[in-house]
């Protein structure tokens, strides 16, 4: 439940974070964007999206885990696992 | 800045139809956060231009200034890092740190350093370059303790200090003084696996400096300032002239560094006035103690009374003809404050609290930025005189005692028109800053500038003036074009300071003889403020035009006043 109330909430930040990021792509892509799908997602653009990323939910996106979140949803499910990590702990 | 916040202004910016403002950023190491942060930072600077911010090949610093494309550029910003100078000064390299390489380190430095400077010596004496010297620690690369200054280390600063020390001396460069603590500016991983050596903190202010030097605010121009509590500790007619302080000894050293900082600024050209509730007499007793770090003679006006402040500072804007948000007005009373922002709203009003040793500390540098200046021309120490000598034109102007006229005419006034002007920096100052006389408020850059006097056709021309009050130095400055036996002038502003001595007409009677022409086209625009320029044109055409206009040779000479003025003119 706490889960699903998180990827709510972050949902939607998450597609401004896109929307900036890539701003040709529809509102209706941004769910289903990866980078295989954007050609604009290039390493250049990963990087950016990871700086902006971090500004909007506060958080550290090591450059380590950056190759792997490579789609909307890893990303969002990262973010995700990140704000319950703390908590587990 | 945040870095989404950079983006959001270059997106916001990025289908704009605006003329470009076009800088090249030379680094070694990838630039994308500093690209970012310096087009965003520009772009704030700028409302009507598009930034643009291009970059080099990666690890390539000498070799990118070198193809540095000028013709296409308003201005450079160059960030070298120590590994620019020798890769083995990195962490991306594996070249080695013992003291064996060391002596070789230094050399290359020594050579890769002589090689930065031959590129800049090559670039366009007017291309605005900004460079910023090793902001990054050096890697382990000395024997000594972190904490002691090995040898080696203070040659590889020394050189660098060498190149610094040569490029503070070129009229285009500008080197940027680092910001922000050294502690928060590497980033280690950033570096090893993007080549992203800058945390966003640094790359952001380095990008703020760069972009403060590219596109330099206008510096303010005058500063008015509270006696009691606030120029010196005490209230004067209270305690008495000789009792109020501003020393060590009496733990009020805060007020003597203000005074000091003040006068520095008017030795500088900065207008200075004082606007007190005080009784004159008293005032005048504290300004005769030889300890005083302001002399008198560097403030004017002085309006010590009982009366408001605002009117007070009303009436010190009209002597100085200067609009409120080119001054500074600082009080310890926050009421006072409140009540000149409120008559006032332009004005930066800045409260001095004596008993704030933090806060009176950020207010030394914050009043030095506010009046910083790049460089100094010989104007900037005229300043204070020419007002003086302004004040009694325009007391000359309104009295009934004096004939404005014979005023004019014993003032024994000089004016040199030099048409060679375009090389005189004072020029594109005085294009860049003045409001009230000023043809259509066109500013320009450096490049700009030098680009718009290419053709044959063009002509630029400085007028300067002197009268037996005093030199004001260059005073206007107009520019255009002559083609088919018309002249259009595009540029024509005056400064303020030489408001009511009749050389807006001077500067038209010098075109008509020098270029020979039956009329003259001005590229006129209204602006907010160039009230000044209108009323001398509603004067020719007897309503305030909207658009461009055009003054005939027989209209002008008609509608021309007196001229008593001896008048020189230096051709090309």
């Amino acid at each position: 439940m706490k889960s699903n109330s998180i990827m709510n909430d972050y949902r939607p930040r998450l597609v401004q974070c896109f929307s900036l990021v890539f701003p040709d792509l529809k509102a209706s892509e941004v769910y289903s964007a990866s980078s295989s799908s954007v050609a604009a997602w290039d390493s250049t653009a990963a990087i950016i999206l990871a700086n902006v990323v971090e500004e909007e939910f506060q958080v550290k996106l090591d450059y380590d885990v950056l190759p792997e979140l490579v789609s909307f949803e890893l990303m969002l499910e990262y973010l995700a696992g990140s704000s319950k990590r703390p908590a587990e702990e | 800045m945040q870095f989404t916040e950079a983006i959001r202004i270059i997106r916001e910016f990025s289908s704009a139809n605006l003329p470009l403002l076009q800088v090249q950023l030379v680094t070694g190491f990838n630039s994308l956060h500093l690209q970012t942060f310096l087009q965003a930072n520009l772009q704030l600077r700028t409302s009507t231009k598009r930034a643009t911010v291009m970059t080099n090949i990666y690890g390539d610093l000498t070799g990118s200034l070198k193809r540095i494309p000028t013709p296409l550029l308003d201005g450079c910003a160059i960030a070298l890092e120590w590994p620019d100078l020798d890769p083995r000064l990195g962490f991306r390299r594996l070249g080695g740190w013992g003291p064996k390489e060391l002596a070789d380190v230094i050399r290359d430095v020594q050579t890769r350093l002589l090689e930065i400077e031959d590129s800049l010596t090559n670039l366009p004496a007017n291309l605005p370059v900004v460079l910023s010297l090793p902001t990054l620690d050096l890697p382990p690369v000395f024997h000594t303790p972190a904490h002691q200054l090995s040898e080696a280390e203070v040659q590889l600063r020394q050189v660098v200090n060498e190149l610094s020390f040569w490029a503070s001396g070129r009229p285009n460069i500008k080197l940027v003084h680092p910001m922000g603590d050294p502690q928060h500016r590497f980033d280690f991983k950033g570096e090893l696996i993007a080549g992203l050596p800058y945390t966003l903190l640094h790359a952001d202010q380095l990008a703020r400096s760069f972009a403060q030097l590219l596109l330099p605010s206008v510096p303010k121009k005058g500063l008015i300032t509270d006696l009691d509590d606030t120029l010196w500790a005490g209230i004067a007619g209270e305690v008495g002239p000789s009792a109020v302080s501003w020393d060590l000894d009496n733990q009020t050293q805060l007020h003597g560094l203000y005074q000091q900082l003040l006068r520095a600024l008017a030795d500088q050209g900065i207008l200075l006035a004082v606007a007190s509730k005080n009784d004159p007499q008293i005032v005048a007793a504290v300004f005769q103690r030889p300890d005083i770090a302001l002399p008198r003679d560097r403030i004017f006006p002085v309006e010590v009374h009982w009366g408001t402040k605002a009117d007070s500072v009303t009436r010190i804007l009209e002597t100085w003809n200067l609009h409120a948000d080119s001054v500074v007005f600082v009080d310890d009373s926050l009421s006072e404050l409140a009540e000149v922002k409120a008559a006032h709203p332009d004005l930066d009003c800045i409260r001095f609290d004596g008993q704030d040793y933090e806060e009176v500390h950020r207010l030394l540098y914050r009043l030095r930025d506010l009046f910083a200046k790049s460089t100094m021309t010989e104007e900037d120490g005229l300043r204070r005189e020419s007002l003086r000598s302004s004040a009694a034109f325009r007391q000359a102007e309104v009295s009934p005692r004096v004939s404005h006229e014979s005023f004019l005419q014993s003032s024994e006034a000089k004016i040199t028109f030099d048409f060679a002007a375009a090389r005189n920096p004072r020029s594109l100052e005085l294009v860049n800053k003045t409001n009230q006389f000023n043809l259509n408020g066109t500013r320009y850059g450096e490049v700009e500038w030098r680009d718009s006097f290419k053709s044959a056709d063009s002509f630029a021309v400085n007028a300067s003036y002197c009268d037996k009050y005093g030199p004001l130095g260059v005073v206007a400055v107009f520019a255009g074009q002559v083609r088919d036996e018309a002249v259009t002038v595009s540029t024509w502003v005056m400064s303020c300071r030489a408001f009511g001595r009749r050389i807006e007409y001077q500067c038209l009677k010098a075109i008509l003889d020098r270029f020979s022409v039956p009329e003259i086209v001005f590229q006129f625009s209204p602006t907010p403020r160039n009230a000044y320029l209108q009323k001398f044109a509603e004067s020719f055409l007897g309503e305030i035009p909207t658009g461009p206009f055009r003054i005939s040779r027989a209209l002008f000479l008609d509608q021309c006043p007196k001229l008593y003025h001896e008048v020189q003119l230096h051709h090309e």
